[in-house]
C-alpha cells in the first residue's frame, strides 16, 4: 500500500473520549501511588487477566523453551514446546524441593533436569526420573509432575493466565479486539531485541507515556518530535482511538518516513541509497505491503500516519508503524517502581547497509526510552508527594483515561466475567 | 593496543579505533559513546565517515554470516557510527541531556550479529 496515496489530511478537533463512552471529569491519581491499591491491582488485574507472554516463533521445535518472569510476585514461569508440538507453561518450579529447573531466558531441553539434584521432566511436565528414588518414602511420581500454568495462544501470540481454572478463555478475553486484529500478518517475528529497564515509577505511569503522543514534542524534541508533530499539528493530536472491552486503540499522527538532513554524514550513508524504512522501525517498506494493507493497520488510511497503538488489558502494548510492529510491556515491581520491556522484531540484515540500518534504529530506541526514564521517575516524584489527588487529562490522553476506568472497574469487580461485562 | 593488525591492511590508519569503537556488542558501543568525551567522539566519527563506504564495500564482498576476522572488526567500526551518530547527528552532547549514566537499560536480547 502507498500510504501517500490516499492521502487523507489531518481535521484538527478530535472527540475520542465521548465517542469511547468516557467522562470527562478528572482522574484520580491514588491507584498510582497507593500500597493499597498495588496489592489489590496485582490480585484482581494481573492474577485473573491473561497476560501475553511471546510468540510462538520463538519456540518453533520440540524442546525449544524460554523462561519469564511474571510480575508483580516475581511467578517464574516456563514456556516449551512438547513432542506432540503443543506449547505449554508450567511454573518454574521442581516437585522435590521447589528450585527453579531452568534458568533461561531461552534453551532447548527436551528433558527438563533440575540441576539441584537432577529430577528430570519431559517436556509435557512429567516426572520421568528421581535419582536414588528408593531413598525416598513411595513418591507417586504420576503426581510430581511440573506444575501447568494455564495458556493460550492467539494469532502467534503465547499468554498465560495465573488462574489455576482461567474463569473465562482467552478469546472471551479477548473480544472484539480479537477481530480487529486478526490476520495481522507479523514477519520475522522469531528473533525479539529485547530491551529492559527498571523504571522508579508505578507501571502506569510508564504505559501511560506510550499511548499518548502529546508529550512527544516537548519530552523528544530531538529524537522523535518530527516524526509525530508538524506545523499542521503542532501538539500531536490522534488520528483514531478507540477501545474493545477493557482493550484499546489509538491511531497516532506523523511523518511515515524520516525526514534526512544531508549536513548527517551517518544518517545518510545509512539511507540516502533510497529504502529508508522508518525512523521507529527498522523492516524495510518492501516487506511491508501486505501489513500495511490490513485494516487495523493505519486504520483511518492517513497520509500523515507514525503508529498505533493497540493496547492490551493489562499491560502490553502491541505497536503497528510503517517499517512493522514491536511490542512494550509493563510491569509492576512495586507500588512506585515497574519494569520496561521493549521487543521489537527485525529481520536478518542481508548486507551491512542494512545492518547499519538496524543498528542506528537499536541506538535511537534506546536514547528515546532514556528521555522516557527520565521524565517518568519525574512524573512519579510529583505524584508522590500528594500535592495533587487527580489528573486532567485532554482528548489525546483518552487512552489513559480508559486505562483507569478499567482498572477501577476488575479491582471492584468479582469475577472476570463481571470485569469483562 | 597489539601490534598485529586486527583490520584489512587498505583500512590500517583505523586501528586506533579498534579497542575504543570496535567493540562486538550493541551494548559496547553504546558504553564507547556514553563514557566518551565530545572530542573524542568526533575525531572517530571524522575519520570513520571518511572510510564508511569503503569499508560497507569491502564488508559486502563476503556474506556477514561469513567474515573474516578483520572485516567483522572492521565491520564492528561501521556499527560505531551509529553511537557516534547519537552525539554528533541528535544530541550535540555525548549523551540525552538530562538522563542518566550508567542507567537501568540493558539488551537483554542483542541483534543477531555483532549485537
Amino acid at each position: 500500500m502507498n500510504i501517500t496515496a490516499s492521502a487523507r489530511a489531518f481535521e484538527g478537533k478530535t472527540a475520542f473520549t465521548e465517542a469511547c463512552g468516557l467522562g470527562t471529569g478528572p482522574v484520580p491519581l491514588e491507584p498510582y501511588r497507593s500500597p493499597e491499591f498495588f496489592e489489590r491491582e496485582r490480585a484482581q488485574v494481573f492474577e485473573r487477566a491473561w497476560l501475553l507472554v511471546g510468540r510462538e516463533e520463538e519456540i518453533p521445535a520440540y524442546g525449544d523453551y524460554f523462561a519469564t518472569e511474571l510480575l508483580p510476585g516475581g511467578v517464574s514461569a516456563i514456556l516449551n514446546r512438547g513432542k506432540d508440538g503443543r506449547i505449554r507453561a508450567f511454573y518454574n518450579t521442581c516437585s522435590h524441593r521447589g528450585s527453579q529447573v531452568l534458568d533461561g531466558p531461552t534453551g532447548n531441553a527436551r528433558r527438563i533436569v533440575c540441576p539441584y539434584h537432577n529430577w528430570t521432566y519431559a517436556t509435557d511436565g512429567d516426572l520421568i526420573s528421581i535419582p536414588d528414588e528408593a531413598s525416598f518414602f513411595a513418591v507417586d511420581k504420576k503426581r510430581c509432575g511440573l506444575t501447568q500454568m494455564a495458556t493460550e495462544t492467539w494469532e502467534g501470540w503465547i499468554f498465560v493466565n495465573l488462574q489455576r481454572q482461567p474463569e473465562v478463555d482467552l478469546r472471551t478475553f479477548l473480544g472484539d479486539f480479537a477481530d480487529r486484529l486478526a490476520g495481522v500478518p507479523y514477519v520475522a517475528a522469531d528473533k525479539p531485541i529485547v530491551l529492559k529497564a527498571d523504571l522508579d515509577a508505578n507501571w502506569k505511569v510508564v504505559q501511560d507515556a506510550f499511548i499518548e503522543s502529546y508529550h512527544i514534542p516537548a519530552i523528544h524534541k530531538k529524537t522523535i518530535a518530527q516524526t509525530f508533530s508538524s506545523s499542521e499539528n503542532r501538539f500531536a493530536r490522534l488520528l483514531d482511538a478507540r477501545t474493545f472491552g477493557p482493550h484499546r486503540t489509538v491511531s497516532m499522527y506523523g511523518n511515515p518516513t524520516m525526514p534526512l538532513d544531508e549536513r548527517n554524514k551517518v544518517e545518510m550513508l545509512a539511507y540516502a541509497s533510497g529504502d529508508t524504512g522508518s525512523l521507529i522501525a527498522a523492516g524495510t517498506s518492501s516487506q511491508m505491503a501486505e501489513f500495511l494493507d490490513h485494516p487495523a493497520v493505519n486504520p483511518t488510511r492517513a497520509g500523515c500516519w507514525s503508529m498505533d497503538v493497540n493496547n492490551l488489558f493489562p499491560n502490553t502494548q502491541i505497536d503497528f508503524g510503517p517499517g512493522g510492529f514491536w511490542v512494550h510491556q509493563f510491569w509492576p515491581l512495586t507500588p512506585t517502581t515497574s519494569r520496561y520491556e521493549v521487543r521489537f522484531y527485525v529481520p536478518d540484515a542481508l548486507n551491512a547497509r542494512q545492518r547499519l540500518q538496524q543498528e542506528l534504529y537499536v541506538a535511537r530506541v534506546i536514547e528515546v526510552v532514556l528521555e522516557d526514564l527520565a521524565n517518568v521517575a519525574r512524573t512519579q516524584r510529583g505524584i508522590n508527594s500528594s500535592g495533587k489527588d487527580e489528573m486532567q487529562l485532554q482528548d489525546s490522553e483518552v487512552g489513559i483515561r480508559h486505562s483507569v476506568e478499567q482498572l477501577l472497574k476488575w479491582v471492584e469487580a468479582e469475577t472476570v466475567t463481571e470485569a469483562l461485562a | 593496543m597489539s601490534g598485529a593488525a586486527r583490520l584489512p591492511q587498505a583500512f590500517a590508519e583505523l586501528e586506533p579505533f579498534v579497542d575504543s569503537w570496535g567493540s562486538h556488542t550493541t551494548a559496547g558501543r553504546l558504553a564507547a559513546r556514553c563514557e566518551r568525551s565530545m572530542d573524542e567522539i568526533r575525531v572517530f566519527y571524522e575519520a570513520m565517515c571518511a572510510r564508511a563506504e569503503e569499508a560497507i564495500g569491502y564488508v559486502d564482498r563476503f556474506g556477514l554470516d561469513d567474515l573474516p576476522d578483520d572485516a567483522r572488526n572492521l565491520m564492528a567500526l561501521v556499527l560505531g557510527l551509529a553511537q557516534a551518530h547519537v552525539a554528533i547527528e541528535i544530541h550535540g552532547q555525548p549523551r540525552a541531556p538530562g538522563t542518566p549514566w550508567p542507567n537501568s537499560i540493558r539488551i537483554a536480547r542483542g541483534l543477531p550479529f555483532l549485537g
